[in-house]
């Protein structure tokens, strides 16, 4: 059966998870200066990158499909789009309850917080032309173009939201070489985090992939039903 | 570059003779300023400032609702058809079609300065000039974004509603730049004090002009 490596990954997410919890409330030690907030981090991070690795993949798909017109790269696309926009959601919202406390405040126009929210409206907007388009091989064509131009926006959000302003933390590695994990219990916690991570975004994204597919492939009956049926009509 | 010109030209008459984009354009800038002005009261001190943000909303609105007449009024009247039934690359009918939304927005853009000055109390002179060329570069930009994206929004359920939703995020690094090196400007500042914004402008537009030229032709082709 197909479906077994899905539920395989699916338990290997399971049991990474709950390790992850495990070492990021208790297993790591408090960290001196900001205390138990601290701790959201190891969720925080791993869904970062998750998300720019599922945004990475929009890109990468989209050009496919418009190279390819193989619908599987559409299919690929949409539902990296879909897993993306949750870890967004996630790294947008972990870092908001983490702001509070340590800046005293939800939300500033910081230069991470403000390129990270720029991603979530771009790829809102193409959930949103998605929902109103339809599924016709146009607007998937039309998805793909707005996939690829939201990535090569990225660097470009980067260089000027730094120019403007910026107070997040360094990311692990500071100028100096140093990152601001001391303690290697930290360090395994945020690795066994991002490994958890990884594996339920992989999970996500298969079963979407895989519920995307049977879609197109109903659509795609449908539409020869509707052919042949219109074509023994004409026969009369 | 035939096919360029010939629809450049078109457009050109078209509006000379009608004036339709470019009076709509002038009117939807003052009222946006206006809107502004009223908003947030620049009697109150930081007057360049205000004035900067005011300028790119104008700019960014108008810009965008320009850029999706173009190409909206060609396919009204199914000349798209035509167009693209013509033996002329799809890449030359989006170039054509930006430099005429370009052109148009320059003109709006040169009345909303004007108005600018008027309404926020601004000295006329070397301020102005400044302020050329982020305005130029920043309408560059919103009309190769919008150019690209208009043909999309305009063909889903949410129509032209769609457009801000693309259009807005994609433009926010122009944006900041673009009112940074207008306040700048408005403050008096010298032209090398620009330079950073100005490059990161030039950028977006280079990046943003090509990825339109690449990938027009996946967008207006008719299924």
């Amino acid at each position: 059966m197909k479906n077994t490596w899905q539920t395989g990954l699916g338990l290997v997410t399971l049991a990474a998870m709950v390790a992850a919890v495990y070492m990021a409330l208790v297993g790591a030690p408090t960290e001196a200066e900001q205390g138990a907030v601290q701790r959201i981090f190891y969720f925080h991070v791993p869904c970062a990158m998750v998300t720019f690795a599922s945004f990475g993949l929009v890109a990468i798909a989209g050009a496919l499909y418009l190279w390819l017109g193989s619908q599987i790269w559409d299919d690929l696309e949409y539902a990296a789009v879909e897993v993306g926009m949750v870890f967004c959601t996630l790294v947008l919202i972990t870092g908001s309850i983490w702001a509070k406390p340590i800046w005293g405040a939800w939300w500033t126009w910081d230069s991470r917080l403000t390129t990270t929210f720029i991603l979530w409206l771009i790829y809102g907007g193409y959930l949103l032309l998605r929902t109103f388009g339809g599924d016709t091989p146009q607007v998937a064509r039309f998805a793909a173009v707005v996939g690829i131009i939201g990535a090569l926006d990225v660097p470009i959000i980067v260089v000027s939201v730094r120019l403007w302003r910026t107070i997040h933390p360094a990311v692990l590695l500071t100028r100096q070489g140093e990152h601001g994990l001391q303690d290697p219990r930290m360090v395994a916690a945020l690795l066994i985090s991002m490994l958890a991570f990884t594996t339920l975004f992989v999970w996500f994204l298969s079963l979407r992939f895989k519920m995307l597919r049977v879609h197109s492939r109903l659509t795609g009956l449908k539409r020869d039903l509707a052919l042949w049926q219109a074509a023994g009509e004409g026969g009369r | 570059m035939s096919g360029f010109g010939a629809i450049l030209r078109k457009d050109l008459k078209l509006e000379m003779r009608t004036g339709d984009s470019t009076i709509t354009l002038i009117a939807l800038s003052m009222l946006i300023l206006v809107v502004l002005v009223l908003a947030f009261n620049p009697a109150e001190g930081r007057t360049g400032d205000l004035a900067a943000g005011a300028l790119w909303v104008a700019l960014i609105f108008a810009g965008m609702l320009g850029s999706s007449r173009a190409l909206v009024a060609e396919r009204d009247n199914s000349c798209i058809l035509g167009l693209l039934l013509s033996p002329i690359d799809c890449a030359q009918i989006y170039a054509a079609k930006l430099a005429a939304a370009f052109i148009f927005m320059m003109v709006a853009e040169a009345a909303a300065v004007i108005l600018l000055m008027l309404f926020f109390n601004l000295e006329f002179g070397m301020k102005l000039a400044l302020l050329a060329p982020p305005v130029i570069l920043g309408a560059l930009g919103v009309a190769a974004v919008s150019t690209l994206l208009a043909t999309i929004a305009s063909r889903t359920r949410a129509g032209d509603l769609l457009l801000p939703v693309l259009v807005v995020p994609i433009f926010v690094p122009a944006l900041i730049a673009g009112v940074k090196a207008s306040a700048a400007a408005l403050s008096g500042a010298t032209m090398a004090e620009l330079l950073g914004w100005i490059r990161l402008l030039i950028a977006f537009d280079v990046l943003f002009v090509a990825a339109g030229y690449l990938l027009f032709d996946y967008v207006v082709v008719e299924d």
